[in-house]
């Protein structure tokens, strides 16, 4: 825009140019008569002074008919400030005259008031050249409110100089020589009249300046003297002034002056054609300093005529720099309404808006051909730019604000400060932001420039802080982050910029907090020496004021974010830990309403069609719980990112949610290397806790570091785990010692472990001593065993009593309670594939046996090689001792159980949440004896039965077997022995059931009845023993024993009772019948049912045989004997309790011996073919066999 | 020759910035950053006025007493910025607009590049080459 | 004629190539994936923009855009242009390609219809992408009835 032939039309010695640009100015204020209004003395408050001036300031439009009748409208502007500089430009542009001067002044007594007088009197003095008229206006002291100067009546015009004299005040009056019109108010009364006063200045101003109009137009143009611009005198030093050129120049120099006067006087049309004539002629003769001018001229009177309204729809955003009052604030829209445009018709000339820029343009072009000119230019760039504003055209605007940093100036520091404050309101006007913050910049360096003499710490500081946004960037690190905008280079040194700014102003606390702010918003765009020295920096920063996450309010009402170091350090892990295993809380299960089969799972639909796959978040609710007033853990991985050594202190969590108390923790990070710290604390009710992350204080900064605003991203924004109300705790110890191995079970709810050896059939008792050491009473508790084992085994093994521990409830804080756990060593003593010999052992066997096993009953053990004798059909079963295949069933094996205790009590029981605990229960079983072989005889009375029983000792110490009540025997370590168990046959009673319901087909019946019969025997039988050695003492059961159906026949009463009688005699058992060959021997039988239903279908049969005693029977005895009477009989039913009879004779032929075999066979069912049913199920024979020795 | 270019993203942030003189990048990316308002409102008058500003050259943003800004946008709203010597008069109009073209021939192949996400930092050394040697006249 | 030739085949591949390898890591979905492929074009189509709108003057407006892509960046990537554009002046454009060279060579009629969305969703992509980076945000879906016709609807989302 400037023009290329700068300066050289202009001398380059220094002239007195106008030193004082007036930034402020919009084109309009051409137009106004410029009044100052002056504050005097020191009386006064400036706050005073400023509600007045701004009072004096609305009364800035004046309507005024002049003396043909037409309504001027006379525009004033009111300044605080002006320098007497100015009035040279006068000629120039007449707007630049100060017209009229207010002065303000404070009085309590003579004295002061003649000082006002006397300064208002100099003030005249110094704009005399320029001034019309002036007023001065005294506040008096509240007192005299009562007398002030009644002159009003005699108002006067400016010719006659009124002596305003108040001789009234009889105390205070103004001197004699004050000519001045002096007005008096109340500072604090309402001032009614004010305005009107105001307006006859304005009006007395008016019409001196309208005579000076007329006096000026009246004159020859041909005849007028040259007008100058200060700098110009010289210049025309020695020119022809008659030239044609020179009468030209004055001429249009004149032109546009009268141009001026006229758009003073509010007269638009004449001043617009004067200013036209004006660049007409000017133009000619290249003057170009006075054709800019006249430029100038027609654009502000163009723009006054098409924007008569422009300053004042202005946004009133001022810089904070600005006083407060500033004349344009003052004038807001309260006199919009007088100052209506129905001009805009009938105004000729007028230059249309788009013109108005481009004369503008081109009048500033003319004006940068002057140096001396560059503050009239630098003026003209500002009105024209705000006339670009009015239009919206934000370039031409940017244009003509871009070329005032052009202008070579020579200005006072404040005047360069004025200068970009100006640039950058403009700049934020028409939405450059980032241009305006450009310029806040540059103008706060200028504050504090060395070349500066008054450096103002605090108003750069403002600036910058203003600067920021402009800069992309906020206070917020928070929003800083989230809105990452790129610039990190000139943000740094901006930030670094504010916070010396911040430092010098002396509020440490900002420097801090920006410095904060910048190495948590730019970390990542440090060097590592930047990094290193940043934090240096802070630290000695903090050193002065400690850093804290707290707002900061300027007293400019700007709020600063707190700042945080959430990541000096870095978290890599934040981990919320449970609470040890047994410590954890549980859900007391109660009893759940059927939510109904409709489960209800919304499908997520994934957003596959965006862009940027999000990253899934962790879970932000734990799947645990914590427990109130007990330690809860959070667990941090913390790097430090700086070289040195990084304290950081107070760590604490922060939570919200239920109250919690957070134990603060220290540690010095060394660099580089990850850390792990656990930070702790106490829930202190129950509730749902939300963890959001720690507060550090490193680096002298205390920060809440909140998860979410963490570099790392995959940490949700905060964790929320559920407290349950307090619970008890109990310590578990055991009277056992701890056991060797922790083997199978892996349940982390172990908290002791006991371990024991027993033989198998020993007992023993362990006492669990439970100890609370909680706050809170043990209200409920609940013990169980889990194992592997089956229920039954394991309830063998392990039993307590639970209304001993029940009884102990509750168990109050500090006390103990104890459970006694017995534990019993089950096995199974019997030989595990004996099951199938017996079954096969031919009958007359266990007979021959038999007179030796009854001799080992009074004869102590029997030796092992005896079993030799005792023939298997498993040979391997021979020999007991030393055979590894059988020990090997039979060595030491380990038990593992749990006692799981469920607890709880207090609160936590209310909300039906107990701990569980469990004791580890290690149980070695050692073998002490076994029963290899066992088989059933009969006894001497029927009611009775024989189990043998071989036993062997698998100990290695002497054991004491007592195998009934009476009867004890010693079986050496690792030795066996056979004893004889009398045992109660197993009564009818028992088993009736099986005969009832015979109409069942029920294959099992026979399996229940032998399973029945042999619970019978271990019920009955006890072996005990005791190991002399170690005094050990058990019981081995022979639980499980099994049975074959010979044995079955034994072991059980037959429901059928025999009664046999030969020849006549009834026979004992085990009693030889003795006849010669030949004889007759009757035999009779009587059959008695002892159930309580009737059998049917009874075969009764009679069968003679002998026996060789070599496993061969021979049942071919026809040469041998013979019968009489039927040897078969069939029974169709046999009632219950009644006897059926039956006989027959027997007459045997030879000499030897005979056995009778007397049986009754019973159909189970109908089918009466199955032969199976037939040997097994319903066979009662009459035992032992007869033996009848025939001679 | 350009003393300075400058690629901005969408979203007004810098992804590639190149100074002859490194020493001077700071307070080129003021210069960069404050003519982005320029630029901003060229294209915003563009959309008013239509034909006139078409052209993704944008000319000059605005000149100082040392350098002069250009600026041109890319359909796609990636701004290139070229800083000029003030002194230097052999830069025509007409060399700035090449020297446009050539950059964004090197943006588009950028852009290209599978190892590029775009909206990032440009760091890519062959494309830092390129676009020096067009700064200094040498393609 | 070989280099249009391996742009299909190579289309017909990745599009192959992703199919399957959905099918592998989720067996149990109902739907065919596509986005996968739309993604591979939304990539595509925000690269190539910068190419091929270098020498375009500055878009006046979204009507215009929507004609470039009518036009000179249909010509580009398939040779032909897109034979008519519709739009309600509400954000929605649809534009028809009476023979797109997807399904050219799949059938001209009903055949094969249910497997068209494999062959056009790449297209979506490209034309998703390429009005993203020219800072229209859109949803692009398409519409095939009778192969090889295809309607691409593009819906800007103004925000």
């Amino acid at each position: 825009m400037r023009s290329s032939v700068s300066y050289i039309l202009s001398s380059t010695t220094s002239e007195p140019t106008m030193s004082h640009p007036d930034y402020e100015q919009y084109s309009h204020d051409h137009a106004a008569l410029l009044v100052l209004v002056k504050h005097v003395g020191s009386q006064l408050k400036p706050k005073v002074y400023g509600k007045f001036f701004e009072q004096i300031s609305k009364i800035n439009n004046c309507k005024i008919t002049d003396s043909t009748g037409l309504l001027r409208n006379i525009i004033v502007r009111y300044v605080r400030e002006h320098p007497v500089e100015n009035n040279d430009w006068g000629d120039f542009q007449t707007h630049r005259r100060l017209l009229g001067l207010i002065s303000l002044g404070k009085y309590d007594s003579q004295q002061e008031l003649s000082e006002i007088c006397r300064v208002h009197e100099s003030l005249k003095v110094k704009y005399n050249t320029t001034l019309f008229d002036s007023r001065c206006i005294f506040f008096g002291p509240p007192k005299e409110m009562t007398t002030p100067v009644s002159d009003d009546s005699s108002s006067c015009s400016e010719n006659e100089v009124k002596k305003v004299d108040c001789v009234e005040i009889e105390k205070f009056t103004t001197p004699a020589n004050f000519k001045t019109r002096a007005l008096f108010y109340d500072e604090v009364g309402p001032c009614s009249d004010l305005e009107t006063q105001v307006n006859e200045f304005v009006n007395s101003l008016f019409w001196v300046l309208e005579s000076k109009r007329l006096e000026r137009s009246r004159e020859k143009l041909e005849r007028v003297s040259l007008l100058l611009a200060p700098f110009e005198k010289k210049d025309f030093v020695g020119l022809d002034m008659e030239s044609r050129n020179n009468k030209k120049r004055c001429t249009g120099r004149m032109t546009k002056h009268l141009g001026d006067l006229c758009l003073q006087a509010g007269l638009l049309n004449e001043s617009l054609a004067y200013y036209t004539a004006a660049a007409e002629t000017l133009k000619t003769i290249n003057d170009w300093l006075w054709l800019g001018a006249a430029y100038e001229g027609l654009s502000t009177a163009s723009a006054l005529a098409l924007y008569p309204e422009m300053p004042r729809n202005m946004p009133l955003h001022r810089n904070a720099s600005l006083q407060e009052g500033s004349p344009r604030k003052s004038s807001v829209s309260v006199n919009a309404p007088l100052l209506s445009s129905p001009t805009k018709k009938i105004i000729t000339n007028s230059l249309l808006p788009e013109d108005i820029s481009k004369r503008y343009r081109e009048a500033i072009i003319h004006y940068s051909k002057y140096q001396n000119a560059g503050i009239v230019e630098t003026e003209a760039s500002f009105k024209a730019a705000r006339i670009a504003v009015e239009q919206n055209h934000a370039l031409q605007a940017a244009s003509f604000l871009q070329n005032v940093v052009y202008i070579n100036l020579t200005l006072s520091e404040q005047e360069k400060i004025q200068r970009f404050e100006t640039l950058a309101e403009l700049y934020s006007q028409i939405g450059f932001n980032r241009k305006a913050a450009f310029c806040q910049r540059l103008a706060a360096t200028r504050y504090v420039s060395p070349q500066n003499t008054s450096p103002n710490w605090g108003k750069c500081y403002s600036l910058m802080l203003q600067s920021l946004p402009g800069h992309c960037l906020t206070l917020d690190p928070v929003e800083m982050k989230e809105t990452d905008q790129g610039w990190p280079a000139l943000q740094i040194q901006l930030l670094q910029e504010l916070v010396v700014a911040a430092r010098r102003t002396g509020n440490s606390a900002l420097a801090t907090r920006h410095m904060t702010f910048l190495l948590q918003t730019m970390w990542g765009h440090l060097t590592p020496t930047e990094q290193k020295e940043l934090s240096i920096q802070l630290q000695s920063l903090s050193a002065q004021c400690e850093g804290s996450p707290v707002l900061l309010v300027l007293d400019s009402g700007i709020v600063v974010p707190p700042a945080n170091l959430t990541d000096i350090p870095m978290c890599t892990a934040f981990i919320v830990r449970d609470l040890q295993p047994h410590l954890r809380p549980k859900a007391i299960p109660t009893l759940v309403e059927d939510p109904g089969p409709f489960l209800f799972t919304p499908r997520h639909f994934g957003g596959g069609n965006s862009l940027d796959r999000r990253q899934q978040r962790a879970k932000t609710k734990v799947d645990f719980l914590w427990v109130e007033n007990e330690v809860c853990e959070i667990q941090v991985k913390l790097v430090n990112p700086l070289p040195f050594e990084l304290k950081v202190s107070n760590m604490r969590l922060l939570t919200s949610g239920v109250v919690f108390e957070s134990v603060p923790e220290t540690v010095v990070l060394p660099p580089d290397v990850s850390t792990t710290l656990t930070l702790s604390g106490w829930a202190r009710e129950g509730g749902e806790l939300e963890l959001s992350g720690y507060s550090t204080h490193t680096l002298g900064v205390k920060s809440n570091c909140k998860l979410k605003h963490m570099a790392s991203t995959n940490f949700p924004n905060f964790y929320k785990v559920d407290v349950v109300p307090a619970l008890p705790q109990l310590k578990v110890t055991t009277s056992f010692p701890p056991s060797a191995s922790f083997s199978n079970f892996h349940d982390d709810n172990i908290v002791t472990s006991a371990g024991v050896t027993l033989f198998h059939g020993e007992s023993t008792q362990c006492t669990v001593t439970l100890t609370n050491i909680g706050q809170v009473d043990v209200e409920m508790l609940e013990a169980e065993i889990h194992s592997v084992l089956e229920p039954s085994l394991q309830d063998q093994i392990f039993s307590w009593d639970d209304s001993e521990v029940q009884s102990q409830l509750p168990i109050k804080p500090g006390t103990s309670a104890t459970l006694t756990l017995r534990l019993h060593s089950a096995a199974n003593f019997l030989a595990p594939n004996v099951t199938a010999s017996p079954s096969t052992l031919p009958h007359d066997l266990s007979s021959g046996v038999y007179s030796s096993m009854s001799a080992s009953v009074t004869g102590g053990s029997l030796p092992s090689r005896f079993n030799s004798s005792f023939r298997s059909t498993n040979s391997a079963m021979s020999s007991l001792v030393g055979l590894p295949t059988v020990i090997q069933q039979h060595t030491s094996s380990a038990i593992e159980g749990q006692l799981r205790l469920r607890y709880s009590g207090g609160p936590g029981f209310k909300s039906d949440y107990c701990r569980m605990c469990s004791v580890f229960i290690m149980i070695e079983m050692i073998p002490s004896l076994h029963v290899t072989n066992w088989d059933v005889l009969p006894a001497e009375i029927s009611s009775q039965f024989y189990l043998v029983l071989d036993i062997a000792n698998l100990t290695s110490q002497e054991m004491e077997l007592r195998y009934t009540p009476t009867k004890t025997m010693l079986i050496e370590g690792q030795e066996s022995c056979r004893v004889p168990v009398p045992v109660d046959r197993c009564p009818l009673s028992k088993l009736s059931k099986y005969y009832e319901d015979t109409e069942d087909d029920n294959g099992s019946t026979n399996v229940d009845m032998t399973r029945i019969c042999s619970e019978h025997i271990s019920e009955l039988v006890d072996l005990q023993w005791l190991l002399l050695a170690t005094d050990s003492k058990g019981t081995s059961s022979l639980k499980g024993i099994t049975l074959t159906s010979r044995m079955m026949d034994i072991v059980r009463m037959s429901p059928l009772m025999w009664e046999v009688q030969v020849n006549g005699s009834a026979i004992r058992p085990q009693e030889d019948i003795n006849c010669d060959a030949g004889d007759c021997l009757e035999l009779k039988m009587n059959l008695t049912n002892s159930l309580d239903k009737a059998l049917k279908q009874l075969n009764v049969s009679v069968q003679f045989y002998q026996d060789y005693e070599n496993g061969n029977l021979n049942y071919r005895l026809d040469t041998r004997l013979a019968t009489t009477g039927s040897v078969k009989k069939t029974i169709n039913c046999l009632q219950s309790k009644e006897i059926a009879s039956h006989e027959c004779n027997v007459i045997f032929f030879t000499p030897g011996q005979y056995k009778v075999d007397i049986q009754c066979c019973a159909p189970d069912n109908f089918s009466t073919m199955c032969a199976s049913t037939l040997s097994t199920g319903h066979v009662w024979r009459f035992t032992p066999p007869i033996n009848i020795s025939v001679k | 020759m350009a003393v300075c270019v400058a690629i901005i993203g969408k979203d007004n942030s810098p992804k590639f910035f190149a100074c002859l003189n490194p020493d001077e990048e700071l307070s080129f990316q003021y210069k960069v950053l404050s003519s982005l308002d320029v630029v901003e409102e060229k294209l915003s008058a563009g959309n008013k006025a239509g034909s006139d500003l078409r052209e993704l050259y944008l000319g000059m943003l605005y000149s100082l007493e040392t350098h002069k800004i250009y600026g041109y946008v890319t359909n796609t709203k990636i701004k290139f910025i070229i800083i000029v010597d003030s002194t230097n008069m052999v830069l025509r109009d007409n060399e700035i607009r090449s020297m446009f073209r050539k950059i964004h021939s090197e943006y588009a192949d950028i852009v290209s590049n599978p190892f590029y996400t775009p909206g990032e930092q440009i760091c890519s050394k062959p494309f830092l080459n390129n676009i020096r040697n067009i700064m200094t006249g040498t393609v | 004629m070989s280099d249009d030739a391996l742009f299909d085949f190579l289309h017909s591949e990745i599009v192959n190539y992703v199919l399957e390898r959905n099918q592998s890591q989720n067996k149990d979905a109902k739907d065919e994936d596509l986005s996968n492929i739309e993604y591979i074009g939304f990539s595509t189509g925000y690269r190539m923009i910068e190419r091929l709108t270098k020498e375009m003057p500055r878009f006046k407006d979204e009507l215009e855009t929507m004609k470039f892509i009518c036009t000179d960046f249909w010509s580009a990537i398939y040779k032909k242009q897109i034979d008519n554009l519709r739009t309600n002046h509400q954000g929605v454009y649809v534009l028809q390609d009476n023979a797109f060279k997807f399904l050219t060579r799949l059938s001209s009629g009903k055949q094969y219809l249910e497997v068209a969305p494999r062959y056009v969703s790449f297209t979506c992509g490209i034309i998703r992408g390429s009005l993203a980076n020219l800072n229209i945000n859109c949803l692009v879906t398409a519409e095939v009835q009778n192969m090889p016709s295809c309607k691409f609807h593009i819906q800007v989302q103004r925000t």
